[in-house]
């Protein structure tokens, strides 16, 4: 057999699922044996290969995170939304209650924690914010979803070993879903 | 109540039951799982939920258990796919209609509403969030109501007019609108009604209401102290 592709990335996210992944510990052995992990937060640059599987963790906040997930959805046989802010914003998605322009405002200028008046950063690196935060469902077609903040290790482990051996993983069956 | 011996049937088993009683007693009785939300033992029940749904055969269209009365010879089903597929919907809906942040609500882990996502298998919700700007009401001394975690089940306000009987809680507007309300739609701490008794609290479901003492995911609530205090009020001494 093969080495599957696998990929993972980090969009409107803390990097807490990340790290969950990284808590299999010595389990990523066995996930290295049936896989080649070719692109990561910690891999450089270049672009988002073709892979089997891609993890995305995180939300759709910006304009670049739109151009990303409709370029991974492209790139991947199998995309599966890695926690809860990729599932349904979460704490990433608690702006969409207000204004953009209000959320930016109090975030920057008249913030509690500022000495003067603060001011709104604009650079032109910088990414443009979407008036609302998506979930990935509502921008691509996702095909398997951990929710958790973060999703514990093991129904990481367990989603990615069922899929590297050609099984179909369900994490409610197995008990490892969790919300929160 | 005189009541009469009847006969039924319950996902292919016969059950000996009487009359003037629901579905869904007849089911806990008989440890048959049906999944409730607005339902608290003791306390009146107003089919609000929709997941207590059974198909009763003759009858088109799903029924609640919590308010529909066993009748003779009666063919009821309780977990069908249709039944599933309902209940999947209904609780999808729950989380997309207000703004449930289980990571940072007093309720992650000690939660009717999440307990009930895993019950019907979520793991995603498949509707467009509203993700409505819902109000917190802090400015009782001892709890606080959280409207974006409510999900108008009513038992609060049951609880404290059938229980307490202080009749502070009561439902305002309809549809996405409808919210809980103190008094006449003032801050709970302003209550004239309200005895500070905590009996809503404990009756609710979720993140909703909780006590101020409590921390983030701390919250450990106990809906069934209700119904053992209805239980014992009825008790003479
Ligand atoms: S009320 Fe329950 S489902 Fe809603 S956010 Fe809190 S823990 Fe999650
Ligand atoms: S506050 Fe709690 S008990 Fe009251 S209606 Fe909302 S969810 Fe139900
Ligand atoms: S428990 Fe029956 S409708 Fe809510």
């Amino acid at each position: 057999m093969s080495k599957k592709k696998l990929a993972t990335v980090w969009l409107g996210g803390c990097s807490g699922c990340h790290m969950s992944l990284l808590d299999i510990d010595e389990r990523i052995l066995e996930v290295a044996q049936l896989a080649d992990i070719v692109k990561c937060p910690i891999v450089d640059g270049k672009e988002f290969p073709e892979v089997d599987i891609a993890l995305v963790e995180g939300a759709i906040t910006s304009d670049e995170h739109l151009k990303e997930i409709l370029h991974i959805r492209k790139q991947s046989k199998i995309l599966i939304s890695l926690g809860d802010c990729a599932i349904m914003t979460n704490v990433t998605g608690m702006r969409n209650y207000f204004n953009l322009k209000d959320v930016i405002e109090t975030s920057y200028v008249g913030s509690v924690s500022n000495d003067d008046a603060g001011e709104v950063p604009n650079h032109w690196a910088l990414l443009k914010l979407n008036d609302k935060v998506y979930p990935l469902q509502e921008i691509v077609e996702v095909d398997y979803f951990i929710p958790g903040c973060p999703p514990s290790a093991d129904a990481i482990f367990y989603v990615l070993s069922e899929l590297l051996n050609d099984r179909i993983p369900d994490l409610s069956e197995a008990k490892k879903m969790k919300h929160g | 109540m005189s009541m009469t011996k009847l006969t039924l049937q319950i996902d292919g088993r016969s059950i000996e039951t009487e009359s003037g009683r629901t579905i869904l007693e007849v089911c806990k009785e008989n440890d048959i799982t049906i999944l409730t939300m607005c339902h608290l033992k003791g306390i009146t029940d107003v089919g609000a939920c929709r997941l207590c749904l059974v198909e009763i055969e003759g009858v088109s269209k799903l029924m609640s258990a919590c308010t529909t009365k066993v009748a003779d010879k009666m063919i009821i089903r309780t977990s069908t796919e249709k039944i599933k597929r309902y209940q999947r919907i209904t609780t999808e809906l729950f989380a997309a209609e207000r703004n449930h942040v289980c990571s940072v609500c007093i309720a992650n882990g000690h939660c009717e509403l999440q307990k009930l996502a895993y019950d019907v298998k979520m793991d995603h919700i498949r509707y467009p969030y509203l993700f409505p700007q819902c109000e917190v009401d802090t400015s009782h001394p001892l709890y606080v109501l959280d409207h974006n975690r409510c999900i108008v089940c009513t038992r609060c306000v049951r609880v404290c007019a059938e229980v307490e009987g202080a009749y502070n809680w009561d439902v305002m507007n309809r549809g996405t609108n409808v919210r809980i309300i103190s008094d006449f739609n003032t801050p709970w701490g302003e209550s004239i009604t309200c005895s500070d008794c905590g009996k809503c609290v404990e009756a609710c479901p979720t993140g909703a209401l909780w006590p101020k003492a409590v921390v983030q995911g701390q919250l450990n609530k106990a809906p069934e102290f209700i119904s053992d205090l209805i239980e014992k009020r009825k008790m003479k001494l």
